[in-house]
C-alpha cells in the first residue's frame, strides 16, 4: 500500500458505555462527557481521525444524542464539512426487523448501504469512552505490515474496579486479549474477573471494508448482535487478528470515581502536555474571553479554560469555560463544568459540578475522592 | 437585490509607530487583549450591528492578515452573497497603482461595492479598540436624512488641537471641518467612521480622482468638498470606548484598561456583544503551585509557574519559575525563563526571555504610566541576565549578560 494516511474511514459509536456513568448519561452519552475544561470525550477521537488523515466519519448513536448533534454540528471545528467524506451522523432510526440498535452488528447492518458505497480500503471502528491522543496512521501501518485480518488497539491497564464487582453495569464490554509472540491475538475474555495489568481492548478495531460488509451480513442473519462475541472470537483461529498496543497518554472512564481520578490526574507532572503533545484538538468553539483573575483570587495547581472570572480561590481543581468564582469563595478537589458559578463566601471541596450549576453564597459542601458529590446540570445549592 | 449597507475596511496602514510590532505584519493584525488582534473589534462589530458584506483593503505586509482572515468564518462572515473580501490593490487595463491615500483605495474598488448595490457605505478604520453598534449610526443617518455622517467623540479642549474636528449646530448639521487645528472651534474629533450615501460617495471618489492635486485622502480631500457643496452632513456622537492604538504607549495602555472595565469601559465580557477572533486551539490554561496570579487576564495553553501580576497573557506563554511579570502584555508562544523580570513593556510572539534576564522597568513616582514601555519584537531572544532598559525597542537577539 502506497498511502497508508488516506486509506481508512471511522465508524463511531458513542453510546455503549453509558450505563457506567449514570449520573451523566442521563441527559447525555459517553462521547459527549465534558472532560479536560474545555473538551468532550468525542473531541479526542475526531481530533485523532483528522490527525491522521481520517476525514470520513460515521457516528451511530442510539440515544440522548441531543447534546452530541449539539456539540458537533456540521463538524466544522474538526474541519469535517467535506464534500467526499466529512463527518455523517446518524440517529436512531427504529426500522422494522433492527429496531435501535443493541450492538455494533445491528448498527453496522443498519448503515450497510452507506458502507458499501464508501471508497475507503479500511474501516476503523470505535467507542468514545476513552481520553487519548491517538496516531491512527501507526495503527494502519502496523496492520498492513502485519498482514492482519483484523486488528485491536490495546493499552495495559488493570480492569476497572466495577467491572470486577458482583453485577457490574458494564454488560460485558470490557475484552482483555491474550497475545503470542507474533503480537496474534490467541483470546478473548469477556469482562475477566482479574487482578493486575490486562491488555485491555480500546474497543478501536482496523478491518477491511469489503470484508466487514460481508462478516456482517452472514452474522446478521444468524441473529448475531456483539461484534466481539459473535464475530472476532469464533474467528480466532482462522483469521490473522492482531493485537497493537497503544502507548501514548490515556484516561478510561469507567464511573463517577474513575471520572473524577482522570480528570485530576491532568493536573499531576507533565500529564497534561503528553496527551496534548500529539496533534492538536479541537472542540467547539465558544469565543469566551481570556479568563480574568481579579484583585486577591488565589490559584494553585489547577487547569482553566477561558471565560472564567476568579476572585475567589481555587486550588487542585478543574474549571471548564465561563465558570464565576465569587469573592471569599474556597474551590478545592473540584471539577466545575461550564458556566457553573460559585457565590460569595461559599466553600467546596470534592464537587463536580455539572453544567449551569449555581452554588450559593455561604454554601458548604463536602464530599471525598472516592465519593465526589455530584450536582447535576443546572441546578441551584 | 442590493444590501442596504456594507462595510470598506482601510487596513492597508504600516503602523509605524508601532515599529518592531509591526515589522512583519499590519497594524489591524497587531495582538491585542489576550486573545484577538485589532481588526477583530471592527469585524465583530460589524457582525454584531448586522452587516455582512466587509471589504478589507490592504496593502501594507498583508501575508499574516490574509491568513487570519481566512474565509471571515470566525466572524460568521463567510456567506454566499457578502462576506469578507479582501481587497490588495491589482492590475487594471489601464495599468496599476498602490492605493494613494484612503480615498483611492476605496476609488479602485469602486467595482466591488458595485457588485453589492448598496444604499449606504460605511468606511471604517483597522486600527481603533472600540465596541460601537453601527446600525444605531445609520439609524441616526437616516433619521437626518444625511448624505454623510461621522462618528465624533468629544474630547477635551486642551487636547482638541491633535484632532480632526467637526463643528456642528444644534441639529449635530456640520458646518466647519478643521484638520488639527491651531485655535480650535469644536471639541468633537472625528473617529474616521463615516456613512455615506453610496452614490455620493462614489460622486466625489470619481471627481476626486480627477483632481490632480488631490492627495486622495477622505479628511484632506473629500470631507472639504463635500462641505464646500453644502451637503447634508451630520456629526453622530459616540460616547463609548474608543481608543486609536498607533503608539506603543497608547497600545500598552489600551491592554492595561481592558484588566480594569469597570473603570475603563472596555468590556470584553459582553456577552451580547461577543468580540470574535480565530482560536488557538490550545487546552486550558495551567497555574502550578507555587505560581501566584493576580489582576491579571490568562487565556488558553498557557503554563505559569512564576508571578504574574496585572498583565495580559496571550495564548500558549510559559512563565517558569521564580519569573515575574508585571505591567506587561506579553503575546502568544513566548516563554519567560526562570528567574527572569519583565515589567512595564510589550513582548511580541514566540520571544524567549532568558533566565534571570530583565527587561523594562516600573516607572519612577510621578513618571506618567504610559511612558517608558519597552518593547521586544516577534521571535526576539533575550540571553540569560541581559538587561534591556525602560523605552528599549528591540527588534534583534540579544546576547546573554548585555545591557540594552
Amino acid at each position: 500500500m502506497t498511502n497508508a494516511r488516506m486509506d481508512a474511514m471511522a465508524v463511531m459509536f458513542p453510546n455503549n458505555y453509558d450505563n457506567m456513568i449514570p449520573e451523566f448519561t442521563e441527559i447525555r452519552q459517553m462521547g459527549s462527557l465534558p472532560f479536560a475544561s474545555r473538551y468532550r470525550i468525542v473531541d479526542f477521537y475526531l481530533s485523532s481521525f483528522v490527525n491522521s488523515g481520517i476525514d470520513n466519519i460515521a457516528v451511530l448513536t442510539r440515544k440522548n444524542y441531543h447534546s452530541l448533534l449539539d456539540h458537533i454540528g456540521s463538524g466544522r471545528e474538526w474541519d469535517l464539512v467535506r464534500k467526499n467524506g466529512g463527518i455523517s451522523i446518524f440517529p436512531p432510526y427504529a426500522i422494522k426487523n433492527i429496531g435501535i440498535y443493541e450492538g455494533w452488528i445491528e448498527g453496522l447492518a443498519s448503515i450497510r448501504n452507506f458502507l458499501e458505497t464508501q471508497k475507503e480500503e479500511f474501516v476503523i471502528l470505535s467507542d468514545a469512552h476513552i481520553v487519548m491522543n491517538f496516531d491512527f496512521t501507526k495503527l494502519i501501518q502496523y496492520h498492513v505490515d502485519h498482514k492482519a485480518d483484523v486488528t485491536i488497539a490495546y493499552t495495559r491497564d488493570p480492569m476497572p474496579e466495577e467491572v470486577l464487582k458482583e453485577g457490574d453495569p458494564s454488560k460485558g464490554t470490557f475484552y482483555a486479549l491474550d497475545l503470542d509472540d507474533e503480537g496474534h491475538v490467541t483470546n478473548i475474555d469477556i469482562n475477566p474477573r482479574r487482578e493486575g495489568l490486562l491488555n485491555q481492548s480500546m474497543n478501536i478495531y482496523l478491518i477491511r471494508r469489503k470484508w466487514l460488509i460481508d462478516i456482517v451480513d452472514k452474522t446478521f442473519l444468524r441473529g448475531g448482535v456483539y461484534f466481539v462475541r459473535d464475530i472476532l472470537i469464533p474467528a480466532l483461529s482462522t483469521l490473522n487478528i492482531q493485537g497493537y498496543l497503544y502507548e501514548g497518554y490515556s484516561s478510561r472512564i469507567t464511573d463517577m470515581k474513575q471520572y473524577f481520578i482522570q480528570n485530576m490526574k491532568l493536573l499531576e507532572g507533565d500529564n497534561l502536555s503528553r496527551l496534548f503533545s500529539g496533534g492538536p484538538i479541537y472542540t467547539k468553539i465558544r469565543d469566551d474571553n481570556p479568563t480574568r483573575y481579579k484583585g486577591d483570587s488565589r490559584a494553585s495547581n489547577v487547569l482553566v479554560a477561558d471565560g472564567c472570572v476568579i476572585e475567589g480561590e481555587i486550588e487542585n481543581s478543574i474549571l471548564f469555560r465561563g465558570v464565576k468564582v465569587a469573592k471569599g469563595a474556597k474551590v478545592r478537589n473540584c471539577i466545575l463544568m461550564q458556566d457553573t458559578q460559585v457565590g460569595e463566601d461559599a466553600d467546596i471541596e470534592y464537587v463536580i459540578t455539572d453544567k449551569r450549576v449555581t452554588v450559593s453564597g455561604g454554601t458548604k459542601l463536602s464530599g471525598s475522592e472516592s465519593f465526589p458529590i455530584y450536582i447535576s446540570k443546572g441546578h441551584v445549592v | 437585490m442590493g444590501k442596504e449597507m456594507i462595510a470598506m475596511l482601510l487596513a492597508g496602514g504600516q503602523g509605524s509607530r508601532l515599529h518592531v510590532l509591526t515589522q512583519k505584519l499590519a497594524k489591524p493584525a497587531v495582538p491585542f487583549g489576550g486573545k484577538y488582534r485589532i481588526i477583530d473589534f471592527p469585524l465583530s462589530n460589524c457582525v454584531n450591528s448586522g452587516i455582512d458584506t466587509v471589504g478589507i483593503l490592504t496593502q501594507y505586509q498583508p501575508l499574516v492578515l490574509n491568513e487570519y482572515i481566512g474565509n471571515g468564518q470566525p466572524w460568521d462572515l463567510d456567506r454566499l452573497y457578502g462576506g469578507v473580501h479582501i481587497l490588495p490593490p491589482y492590475q487594471q487595463a489601464s495599468g496599476s497603482d498602490w492605493y494613494k491615500g484612503t480615498a483611492n483605495a476605496i476609488y479602485q474598488n469602486i467595482d466591488f461595492i458595485q457588485r453589492y448595490d448598496p444604499k449606504y457605505v460605511i468606511i471604517l478604520s483597522g486600527d481603533q479598540i472600540c465596541k460601537q453598534d453601527y446600525s444605531d449610526f445609520l439609524r441616526f443617518h437616516k433619521s437626518k436624512n444625511a448624505e454623510f455622517s461621522v462618528a465624533v467623540m468629544e474630547v477635551p479642549w486642551e487636547e482638541a488641537s491633535r484632532f480632526g474636528l467637526m463643528v456642528a449646530d444644534d441639529d449635530d448639521r456640520i458646518i466647519q471641518f478643521q484638520e488639527k487645528p491651531k485655535e480650535p472651534k469644536s471639541n468633537l474629533a472625528s473617529m474616521g467612521i463615516y456613512i455615506f450615501n453610496w452614490d455620493i460617495l462614489k460622486k466625489y471618489l470619481q471627481e476626486d480622482e480627477e483632481d490632480e492635486n488631490s492627495e486622495n485622502d477622505f479628511g484632506k480631500n473629500i470631507i472639504p468638498n463635500l462641505l464646500k457643496d453644502g451637503r447634508r452632513m451630520y456629526a453622530y456622537h459616540f460616547n463609548g470606548y474608543w481608543k486609536d492604538v498607533g503608539t506603543i504607549s497608547s497600545l500598552w495602555e489600551a491592554n492595561m484598561e481592558v484588566l480594569d472595565p469597570e473603570k475603563s469601559g472596555i468590556n470584553l465580557f459582553d456577552e451580547n456583544w461577543k468580540i470574535y477572533s480565530r482560536n488557538s486551539g490550545m487546552p486550558g490554561h495551567k497555574i502550578n503551585p507555587g505560581a501566584q496570579i493576580s489582576d491579571s487576564m490568562i487565556t488558553d495553553g498557557c503554563v505559569i509557574d512564576g508571578t504574574v501580576r496585572h498583565s495580559v497573557l496571550f495564548s500558549g506563554v510559559i512563565v517558569e519559575k521564580g519569573a515575574v511579570i508585571e505591567d506587561a502584555v506579553v503575546m502568544g508562544g513566548s516563554i519567560i525563563k526562570a528567574g527572569a523580570r519583565v515589567s512595564h513593556c510589550i513582548i511580541a510572539e514566540n520571544a524567549v526571555i532568558g533566565e534571570e534576564a530583565v527587561v523594562g522597568a516600573m516607572p519612577a513616582k510621578g513618571e506618567s504610566p504610559s511612558q517608558g514601555v519597552a518593547t521586544v519584537g516577534s521571535g526576539v531572544y533575550i540571553g540569560d541576565k541581559a538587561v534591556i532598559g525602560p523605552d528599549a525597542m528591540i527588534s534583534e537577539n540579544v546576547k546573554d549578560g548585555e545591557q540594552r
